[in-house]
């Protein structure tokens, strides 16, 4: 199961790339030409979706006109909005659960030798990397044996089963890049562990939780392959409905929410990248 | 002296004790045993043992999806690796502000639903699609392509979906390469290919090692990607398996199926790890 | 991306903030329309329109879950896995209902609850698979037919005429095992349900010399490859095929010379089934005169239903004299499982 944490792909490097100009800037041309299409291909089906979610066929075929009634009909859509909703408690309430569970692991795993230790610590990679089928079926394989009834709660438990490592390593990055001492320094000085905990590490630690919390929430969003083994006749996930959907065709009102969700993700990106400049600039300035 | 029943211990290392045992270690062992089973034909299973199963899957019909499968899998990567490394070298020579931005832009495409952008290539590529009339248009080609319905089509969607894993650790490995070995390797009369495979290959190879695990292995299991754009019929491993759970009833059959992937995507990890790739930098953790 | 640690627990903070308030906006809207009850059901795709069950969950306050499946197997591989009382109503086939109800996976049904099944044709109550209606009630009988564009090819009367040459490439299938192996079977003039070694064995080199012919299968909206002018020929259901005739004046629908397969969809209740109650109510909504009326509007598929009926006596008795229904194999099942895998 493939992730990204955020922070972890900025280059590291701050080299000052020399430019020589002149004879290279055809050449120049071209590499960012090269850019330019590997965007395209990314966005052309975004592209694509945006505009269907503005025609007026119901059927995502072929463009016959412009109308804005898809997104009013989305909020008539019972169904599409309850997936809409299952999605979102899922993936709040998963990413909260894994990210405590996988915060106070990372600790463990650093400040303790416990049983089982090497072997738990191996354990934890296996969702990061196993397929994803293989994650879905072995947790449907399970669910079944135990005779628990496929439902919210199912798919609740198998969207923190596969968030909680990569909360562990993210978080366990950061955990790592700091020395021990600060948090012996404050023992000595009579902290209990708890206290340590939320006031020396919890503290250092606060970037690699939010990654790690960002990261599952992603994750949580998006996921098809375990959600559908996990799921019961009741829980309608959107990515489940939308799966469900694409046999027969997906209507507009799909896409229109797809839109409405890309609007507020990009805000957000778009409002982060602004407060990040300024509190960059303001950092020079000093 | 500590006392021995250190709560804050119990409190950071019972609960992954327990995760891991129940949602990660168990079923993948009872897993393990129903590969063993007898299927009943009708979705059950009745315990016993047998290597039957295992022994299903050299049917000539099964090893062809998995040669398929791998196939699929191995020229995604191949693509990936071939879009991704030109795309960081290049945008390595972009202002910081300009590669921040780019790798976000490169990250937009996980904020939509991988569903419905893969949906989106159904109108790209189907025979009237807008691939086959611009191309037609412009008088590139007579009779419209198959561009879907086939692996062809699987593996566009393959590379869309997957690529921004493969780009991002690729650029972050590539991003780290010191400039001071490049301009040497320049200044001693390196062309760009002899820079490529002396200087940027080898120090990056954990990185592209790290991307081609997170596209191989998806590329070979999604089976949803193939559902859309392969016409039912262009299968992967990930569709035989769902299959066997939800069409052929099969579970053993299905569960020996996921057990073999299992020791696959181990034996590519430990690979991983031997080239000296980090546990904890796959997937960006 | 480089995100000063305030900023992102600022985003985090404010996108929860904003996904919890949607989820209570959602969730309150829906308590305008309370429901005293639920129903689980499992249904082919394309079969009855949302509207009638949105209205149906007005008129009775009951809230329905509404999954889809695409063949018979699929249906029963989902009943089989999930914990007894996931799902209370289904709509297997013929020999689905015959293989269930073998398999001690049915409720027999309580006639006396359903009061509507007096709509029904008596033509075609008390089948072979469920004599005396013990267990199922039909819903709607789906037949395959061959469906061909004549822009491009002149005629197309049976299975044989699929594998011609000039048709590369260019035939959509159903997705659906026991059909589409029936037709091959049907092809090389055996029954549809004939399990005999070498039979199945003519059919699987009938599939052979048809492969290169094929692009896709598809059961749930094969008509879309018709309108779309993806494919010019097929085997489909039925309604799928009129539903694309209706798009594309040229398209021709045969039944083919070799015979082809009726599907009669029942109502069955499942053992275990929590909601009991709900479902016969829904199975009673479902059989009245204008429910069925509007579904089979939507769905051209063939109605059991008196007053739904879309096709003349005559038409209805030519189609039930020349179509097969498939039947229930046994064990021998485990045959068209590898047949079905060795071709896909």
């Amino acid at each position: 199961m493939p992730n990204l944490i955020l922070s972890k792909y900025e280059p590291v490097s701050k080299m000052v790339v020399t430019k020589k100009p002149g004879a290279r800037s055809q050449e120049q041309v071209l590499k960012t030409l090269f850019i330019i299409l590997v965007l395209a291909f990314l966005f052309l089906p975004i592209l694509i979706l945006v505009a269907f979610s503005f025609n007026e066929s119901q059927m995502n075929i072929i463009f016959t006109g412009f109308t804005l009634d898809w997104y009013k009909n989305l909020f008539e859509n019972r169904a599409l909005l309850e997936a809409f909703r299952n999605t979102l408690l899922i993936a709040v309430l998963s990413t909260l659960i894994s990210t405590v569970i996988g915060t106070i692991s990372a600790v463990g795993f650093k400040k303790y030798n416990f049983f089982g230790e090497k072997f738990v610590g191996k354990l934890i990679y296996i969702p990061i990397v196993i397929p994803e089928i293989v994650m879905g079926i072995s947790l449907l394989a399970i669910f079944t044996f135990f005779k628990i009834e496929l439902g919210f709660f199912t798919v609740l438990l198998a969207h923190i089963a596969f968030s909680i490592p990569f909360v562990i390593t993210s978080v366990r990055s950061t955990l790592y890049s700091f020395s021990e001492n600060i948090e012996e320094a404050a023992e000595d000085l009579g902290a209990t562990n708890f206290e340590t905990f939320r006031y020396v590490t919890l503290p250092m630690i606060k970037p690699g939780i939010i990654s790690g919390a960002i990261l599952a929430f992603t994750l949580s969003l998006d996921d098809v392959v375990i959600s559908y083994f996990a799921a019961g006749p009741g829980t309608n996930t959107l990515p489940l409905y939308i799966y469900s959907n694409i046999k027969t065709g997906i209507t507009p009102d799909v896409n229109a929410l797809t839109t409405l969700m890309l609007v507020v993700t990009i805000l957000a990106l778009f409002i982060s990248s602004k407060i990040e400049a300024q509190t960059l600039s303001r950092r020079q300035g000093k | 002296m500590k006392p021995r029943l250190d709560p804050f211990k119990l409190l950071t290392t019972i609960p992954v004790i327990i995760y891991s045992f129940f949602l990660i270690l168990l079923p993948l062992v009872y897993i393990f045993f129903i590969s063993f089973f007898k299927s009943d034909n009708y979705g059950g299973f009745e315990i016993s043992f047998s290597l039957k199963n295992y022994l299903e899957i050299f049917n000539p019909a099964y090893l062809k999806i998995f040669a398929v499968s791998i196939f699929i899998g191995l020229t995604t990567t191949l693509i990936c690796l071939l879009i991704a490394y030109p795309f960081s070298i290049f945008l390595r020579d972009k202002s910081q502000k300009t590669q921040n931005l780019i790798i976000k832009l490169v990250m937009v495409p996980f904020l939509t639903n991988s569903l419905i952008r893969t949906y989106g290539w159904i109108t790209l590529l189907r025979k009237n699609g807008v691939v086959n009339s611009s191309l037609l248009s412009l008088g590139i080609i007579d009779s419209p392509l198959n561009l879907m319905y086939n692996n062809f089509g699987v593996i566009v969607g393959m590379v869309y979906t997957l690529l921004p894993f493969m780009i991002l650790p690729v650029y972050s490995a590539v991003s780290k390469v010191d400039q001071n070995y490049l301009d040497a390797a320049e200044d001693l009369g390196a062309g760009k290919l002899r820079r490529f495979f002396r200087v940027y290959l080898p120090l990056t190879l954990p990185g592209a090692f790290n991307g081609s695990l997170m596209v191989f292995i998806p590329a070979i299991g999604f089976f949803f990607i193939s559902d859309i754009l392969g016409g039912g019929k262009a299968m992967i491993i990930g569709n035989l398996i769902k299959n066997q759970f939800l069409t052929a009833r099969n579970w053993p059959l299905g569960a020996a199926l996921s057990i073999v992937l299992l020791v696959m995507t181990f034996g590519l990890v430990k690979l991983y790890e031997k080239i000296g790739g980090n546990l904890d930098e796959l997937g960006g953790g | 991306m480089k995100l000063n640690e305030k900023t992102k627990f600022g985003i985090v903070g404010v996108l929860i903030i904003l996904f919890v308030s949607i989820i209570f906006i959602i969730k309150n809207n829906n308590k305008e329309n309370q429901f005293i009850g639920e129903l689980n059901v499992l249904n082919w795709t394309s079969y009855i329109p949302e509207e009638i069950i949105q209205d149906f969950e007005k008129e009775e306050k009951i809230k329905v879950n509404y999954g889809t499946y695409s063949s018979n197997e699929e249906l029963l591989a989902k009943v089989s896995s999930a914990a007894p009382g996931t799902y209370d109503l289904v709509f297997p086939s013929d020999y689905m209902v015959e293989l269930m109800s073998a398999r001690d996976l049915l409720e027999p049904l309580d006639l006396e609850k359903l009061p509507n099944k007096q709509n029904l044709n008596p033509l075609f109550l008390s089948q072979e698979y469920d004599t005396d209606n013990k267990f199922s009630l039909p819903f709607l009988l789906a037949t395959t037919v061959l469906i061909y564009d004549s822009s491009k090819l002149d005629s197309l009367t049976s299975y044989r005429d699929l594998l011609k040459p000039e048709l590369k490439n260019n035939v959509v299938l159903l997705d659906d095992q026991r059909v589409m192996i029936g037709a091959f079977l049907n092809a090389e003039g055996f029954d549809s349900s004939d399990f005999d070694d070498a039979h199945l064995e003519k059919a699987q080199n009938f599939y052979k010399k048809l492969k290169p012919n094929v692009k896709a299968f598809d059961s749930d909206s094969p008509k879309t490859f018709f309108i779309t002018k993806e494919v010019d020929a097929g085997i489909v259901w039925n309604a799928e095929a009129l539903l694309a005739k209706q798009e594309n004046d040229n398209l021709k629908i045969v039944y083919p010379a070799e015979g082809f397969t009726l599907s009669m969809d029942n109502y069955v209740i499942l053992k275990n089934a929590k909601n009991r109650d709900s479902a016969y109510k829904f199975i009673n909504y479902l059989l009245r005169d204008d429910v069925s009326k509007r579904i089979v509007e939507e769905y051209p598929y063939i109605s059991p239903n008196k007053s739904a009926e879309n096709l003349s006596p005559d038409e209805l008795y030519e189609i039930l004299k020349n179509g097969t229904y498939i039947k229930n194999v046994g064990e021998n099942i485990k045959k068209f499982d590898t047949f079905w895998a060795n071709i896909k």
